[in-house]
């Protein structure tokens, strides 16, 4: 059993305007392991992004806390990095794919390993070649590859990344899950992963975290003890995959979806 | 077009763009070539009136003069307004506390200044830098203002999460706006180059517009017109040379809105 390195207490979070106030995730509870994958599910309008941006540090909880690696966080941790569904939206467009990867080891690494660590991260998804290219001269893929790369040459503990996947097209979508298995392997990350794709959680992760809407908190948490070794086409077509998958299916199902007048109610004045 | 080479393409839009002001010019020559209406002499007088005020001392005592003060307005506006439009743009209280006044400046015609600081200031250069540079300052600034406010949180987010040093995320935020300062910087440049010859005309000794209102009460046509042909062409080519460094400026801005091909 290796060491727990992100712990998630009693977290809240609500948004509170003049007007109205919205409780986008209460009582959330959740661990993870040095070296796991875990995905986080649930309906849209559940609380992931909120929940990924706190662990972030961008955003403030206004109740529990996150502890990652023994520290309590309040601002953006070292070690950690994110991924974000805009891809076309996180990366600088008036820099190169390799100044995009460089910029945030400019401050904390030296010239020579800042190089290396680059062409790495940059070989290691395949864009080796696309390092002098603009990312608006890239397809939407290829983009989001070089914010993985990004990512990936940062060397973070713990890799956050919301719906990073669900801009692109299906095969193109594959062959990213296969990479960033592969680099979750290579890297020794823990990866939080975000995604309201249930297939997809249950082919990458290790666990499934099955999110209730608002008020309910974490409403399962699905082991997934399928092999380490994965593909698309033998993994997906299994019978023990079929059966996460619906048992994932189930509890997001069971999830109690909120009714229009708790929806008013949560969005009290 | 057939030939699609850049070369090729960049001279057929030079020819397209010179084509109709060579045309207008031949029209004008031909037409005012029997003229005997002193106000609108032959454009050959004109031309030679040109050679004889412009090619020669004048050009030192006036044009420079003008190009001096359009150049430290411009310079000074350009630096004041990127600056205080950044801060406004990014902390609302600033905002907050500016945008009455805003409004209120945002309106009112830098001309109307002149009287005032003639008064105030005197009659020196000061007052024309000050009229010139109030001229160009809001565009920057409320553009920069804008610009700044509308950089995507997406970066913002991503510049925090990878712990950029807080230089570095204000030097990121402002070239995500870059393209609505260059926006404002071009609206400043004709405001200020249109101020500058009428503050010139109201209130000098040398310049571009007071010597030309100089040839007007001389009675010195010809000359006057020069003047005009003058001040028309020295607009054009500002115009020109801003378009030349935002085109090299803000390449990725039309790339990343998809209004130029991959290269
Ligand atoms: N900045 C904000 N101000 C006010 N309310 C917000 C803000 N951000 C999110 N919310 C609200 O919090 C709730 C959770 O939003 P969040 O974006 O975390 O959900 P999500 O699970 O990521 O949804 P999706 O699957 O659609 O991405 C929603 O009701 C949303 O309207
Ligand atoms: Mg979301």
């Amino acid at each position: 059993m290796t060491a727990e390195l992100l712990r998630i207490e009693k977290l809240g979070k609500s948004y509170r305007s003049r007007e109205r106030q919205v409780d986008a995730l209460t009582g959330i509870d959740l661990a993870v392991r040095e070296g796991e994958f875990v995905s986080v599910v649930g309906p849209s309008g559940c609380g992931k992004t909120t929940l990924l941006k706190i662990v972030a540090g961008l955003v403030p909880a206004t109740a529990g806390e996150v502890v990652l690696g023994g520290r309590r966080v309040t601002e953006p941790p070292a070690d950690l990095a994110v991924v974000f569904q805009e891809y076309g939206r996180s990366l600088f467009a008036w820099k190169t794919v390799r100044q995009n990867v460089e910029l945030p080891l400019r401050h904390h690494v030296g010239r020579a390993e800042r190089r290396a660590l680059v062409a790495d991260a940059l070989d290691a998804v395949g864009l080796g070649a696309a390092a002098g290219a603009y990312p608006w001269q890239l397809s939407g893929g290829m983009q989001q590859r070089v914010a993985i790369a990004r990512a990936i040459a940062y060397r973070p503990k713990l890799l956050l990344m919301d719906e990073p996947f669900s801009a692109v097209d299906a095969q193109t979508r594959g062959d990213l899950e296969d990479l960033l298995a592969q680099l979750w392997h290579r890297y020794a990350m823990t990866v939080l992963f975000v995604t309201h794709d249930i297939d997809e959680a249950v082919y990458l992760s290790q666990r499934v975290v099955v999110l209730g809407t608002g008020t309910t908190g974490v409403q399962a948490q699905i082991p997934i003890d399928l092999p380490a070794e994965r593909d698309q086409l033998g993994t997906r077509s299994s019978a023990h995959f079929g059966e996460l998958r619906a048992q994932v299916y189930a509890r997001v199902r069971r999830t109690p979806r909120p009714s229009t007048p708790e929806l008013l109610e949560r969005v009290a004045p | 077009m057939r030939a699609g080479g850049p070369l090729a393409r960049g001279a057929a839009g030079a020819g397209l763009a010179l084509g109709l002001p060579a045309a207008l010019l031949a029209l004008w020559w031909v037409a005012s070539a029997g003229s005997t209406n002193i106000f609108l002499p032959p454009l050959r007088v004109i031309v030679e009136a040109f050679g004889r005020v412009w090619l020669s001392g004048t050009f030192a005592d006036d044009v420079v003069p003008s190009l001096w003060r359009l150049g430290a307005s411009y310079g000074a506006a350009l630096v004041v307004g990127v600056v205080a439009g950044y801060a406004i743009g990014r902390w609302p209280v600033a905002r907050a506390l500016t945008s009455p006044l805003l409004a209120y400046f945002r309106v009112l015609p830098a001309p109307v200044m002149i009287p005032v600081l003639l008064v105030a200031v005197g009659i020196g250069d000061a007052t024309k830098l000050i009229v010139i540079g109030l001229g160009a300052l809001w565009p920057i600034l409320l553009n920069t203002a804008d610009g700044v406010r509308a950089v995507d949180e997406v970066q913002l987010e991503t510049a925090a999460a990878f712990r950029l040093p807080v230089w570095t995320r204000h030097r990121l935020t402002l070239r995500a706006a870059t393209p609505q300062i260059f926006a404002g910087a071009r609206q400043a440049l004709g405001i200020s180059i249109i101020v500058m010859v009428v503050s010139e005309m109201l209130m000098s000794t040398d310049g571009l517009g007071f010597t030309v209102t100089q040839f007007q009460r001389s009675f010195a046509i010809p000359e006057m017109w020069s003047g005009v042909l003058l001040i028309g062409a020295l607009g054009f080519a500002l115009a020109k040379l801003f378009e030349l460094v935002e085109r090299r400026a803000l390449r990725w801005h039309r790339g990343h809105t998809g209004r130029e091909e991959p290269s």
